[in-house]
């Protein structure tokens, strides 16, 4: 399903190329491929079916199918208590998946927000995930870099809950019961923005099921991709993908709005070839002849999301 | 405290092994002791450009086997009394050790030095990995190319990563009378997008060629080059003095060049 969907969009980049050229009041100049007219005669958008597809945001029970399956860590506080939530264990998943985890791991413990106090400890989710010993140790080792402290893992599988007994943790083990109950919340939950405060480089690619704050620069080669809007406070010289999961009213706004690519929801924009000579901060949003400019600091005040036209509209 | 640093590039051919070496001589000249390890296994040639090579009997695998001491092992420098290399071994690949095993070794050689500047291979695998197992620090090398400067960014994001935050920038074979005429990117340019603190800046120069090939690393002529300079200097920011960058503008810094760079930026 995502190589489909990363497939499509890639496809309506080179297929569907209309520059078009941006109205005069916004500053800098993208060239773009607005891939409206395109996509609407695809038959794969029709079994896509974006037209019926709610918006992410105003029905959080609808599944988020590009972002969520590989946004997996995540780490929350709940009642006063850390939780660090690993994601389940498909069958399908290569067993380089746990690397890319534990990388996921350290970029969130490095680099998100950190709203615990030092010497908190942690509760583990590891729902029907297999770990054994050595890979809680390496998450434990994880968290007290960062002062936190590893005290309790929760699983439905016997072997992690050995293992994490053996390890000298405290055990949760139930048989798939708190696992789903922590599922149910989720659809809720995941919309949380999730908080940078670094530079994300090359090679890099961020996934959330919400909206992304960076407080850096996302250079070239890196992607960032959200299911809700993009606030970049520095340059977007990479890739940035707003509304994955098919909200055409997600933003994506810069500092320095310099980028390989944009994406909102299923369209795609290239950069222009030229720079502009003067960069001010802009949002990137759907308008209805596709992806266009506008000056950050009065975008709200010109433009108004229209229901019926699916895109932003000048008042 | 025994300084531990990783010169990497992620992009081959940038410079990382002459700049190994140079730093490496530069470092013993002011008296530090330093030990050069070479983790580019298969393809090794730090000890060419060092001049050593015949003077290499045990590798690092070797030493991993336990069939020979460290001590032994490390290659002495025929000029620098505080210099010393740990050779790679040239007929395996880059498979035949791991990180673990590169960190155990570096632990042991650790007490007897105050630098140790690993020669990390191209490329972000296994070899990559071995070579910064044991880092504390590390210098990222590029060139003024948007290919160097992008695997550069990488390599910055994967150090990060493994937790290594202090990361200093070398630019090496700039080009001062391109920049001039915005032919080549500049070193503002790259700092812009790297975000990390520049260490120093080599100018591009054929003479750097005829030492390696000589195995006379350049900074130890006796009345330095450009190149060499810089490098010199690299060493003494290292040891924490505060020295200024070169100005390689100087030589191309005319009327003509200055009214040109005037009317471009209008």
């Amino acid at each position: 399903m995502i190589a489909s969907f990363e497939s499509f969009l890639l496809g309506v980049g080179f297929k569907a190329r209309f520059p078009i050229k941006k109205p005069a009041h916004t500053l800098s100049t993208l060239t773009l491929n607005s891939s409206r007219h395109g996509t609407r005669e695809s038959p794969r958008e029709k079994n896509m079916n974006y037209d019926s597809k709610p918006v992410p945001e105003s029905n959080g029970s609808q599944p988020l199918f590009l972002v969520n399956r590989l946004s997996g860590v995540r780490l929350k506080q709940k009642e006063g208590k850390i939780f660090l939530i690993l994601p389940f264990q498909d069958k399908k998943e290569p067993p380089t998946y746990w690397a890319q985890i534990e990388t996921e791991l350290k970029y969130r413990l490095n680099n998100g927000e950190r709203f615990w106090r030092s010497g908190a400890t942690v509760n583990l989710v590891a729902r029907n995930r297999l770990l054994d010993g050595r890979q809680l140790q390496n998450i434990a080792r994880s968290l007290e870099g960062v002062n936190l402290k590893l005290k309790c893992v929760s699983t439905s599988r016997r072997q992690t809950a050995v293992a994490a007994a053996t390890a000298g943790f405290d055990v949760e083990h139930d048989r798939a019961a708190r696992s789903l109950e922590i599922t149910a919340e989720e659809s809720k939950e995941s919309t949380e923005p999730l908080y940078l405060r670094n530079t994300i480089r090359s090679g890099t690619e961020v996934r959330h099921s919400g909206s992304i704050i960076l407080l850096g620069d996302l250079n070239p080669g890196a992607v960032v991709i959200a299911a809700g809007d993009i606030i970049i406070w520095g340059s977007l010289r990479g890739v940035a993908h707003a509304g994955a999961n098919g909200n055409r009213e997600a933003r994506i706004m810069a500092l320095k709005m310099q980028p390989t690519q944009l994406r909102i929801a299923d369209l795609v924009a290239r950069a222009p070839e030229k720079s502009p000579e003067q960069i001010e901060p802009e949002i990137a949003y759907i308008a209805p002849v596709g992806i266009r400019l506008h000056l950050a600091s009065n975008f709200a005040k010109v433009h108004t999301f229209s229901k019926q036209a699916r895109a932003w509209i000048d008042n | 405290m025994t300084r531990i640093i990783t010169i990497t590039s992620g992009k081959g051919g940038v410079g990382k092994t002459t700049i190994v070496a140079n730093l490496g001589t530069a470092l013993a000249r002011l008296g530090k002791k330093v030990a050069l390890i070479d983790a580019d296994f298969g393809l090794r040639n730090l000890d060419l450009l060092l001049g050593l090579e015949n003077r290499v009997v045990y590798t690092i695998l070797e030493v991993i086997a336990g069939e020979c001491s460290i001590e032994k092992a490390l290659v002495k420098d025929k000029r620098q009394p505080g210099l010393a290399l740990l050779p790679a071994a040239q007929n395996r690949n880059k498979e035949a050790v791991s990180p673990e095993q590169v960190k155990e070794i570096v632990s042991k050689i650790t007490p007897n030095f105050d630098y140790l500047i690993v020669d990390c291979p191209a490329g972000i695998e296994l070899g990559f990995r071995n070579a910064i197992a044991a880092a504390k620090e590390a210098i990222i090398v590029t060139t003024p190319e948007m290919a160097a400067v992008r695997d550069a960014d990488r390599v910055i994001g994967l150090l990060e990563a493994e937790g290594i935050k202090k990361i200093s920038l070398i630019v090496n074979r700039l080009r001062a009378e391109m920049v001039q005429l915005d032919k080549m990117i500049s070193v503002e340019d790259i700092i812009d997008l790297l975000v990390i603190p520049l260490i120093g800046i080599v100018p591009d120069d054929e003479r750097v060629i005829v030492s390696t090939n000589r195995g006379e690393p350049i900074v130890l002529e006796d009345r330095p080059s450009l190149p060499g300079m810089a490098l010199r200097n690299i060493a003494r920011r290292l040891e924490g003095e505060e020295v200024p960058f070169l100005d390689l503008m100087a030589s191309y810094d005319n009327l003509f060049t200055r009214l040109r760079r005037l009317f471009k930026k209008t």
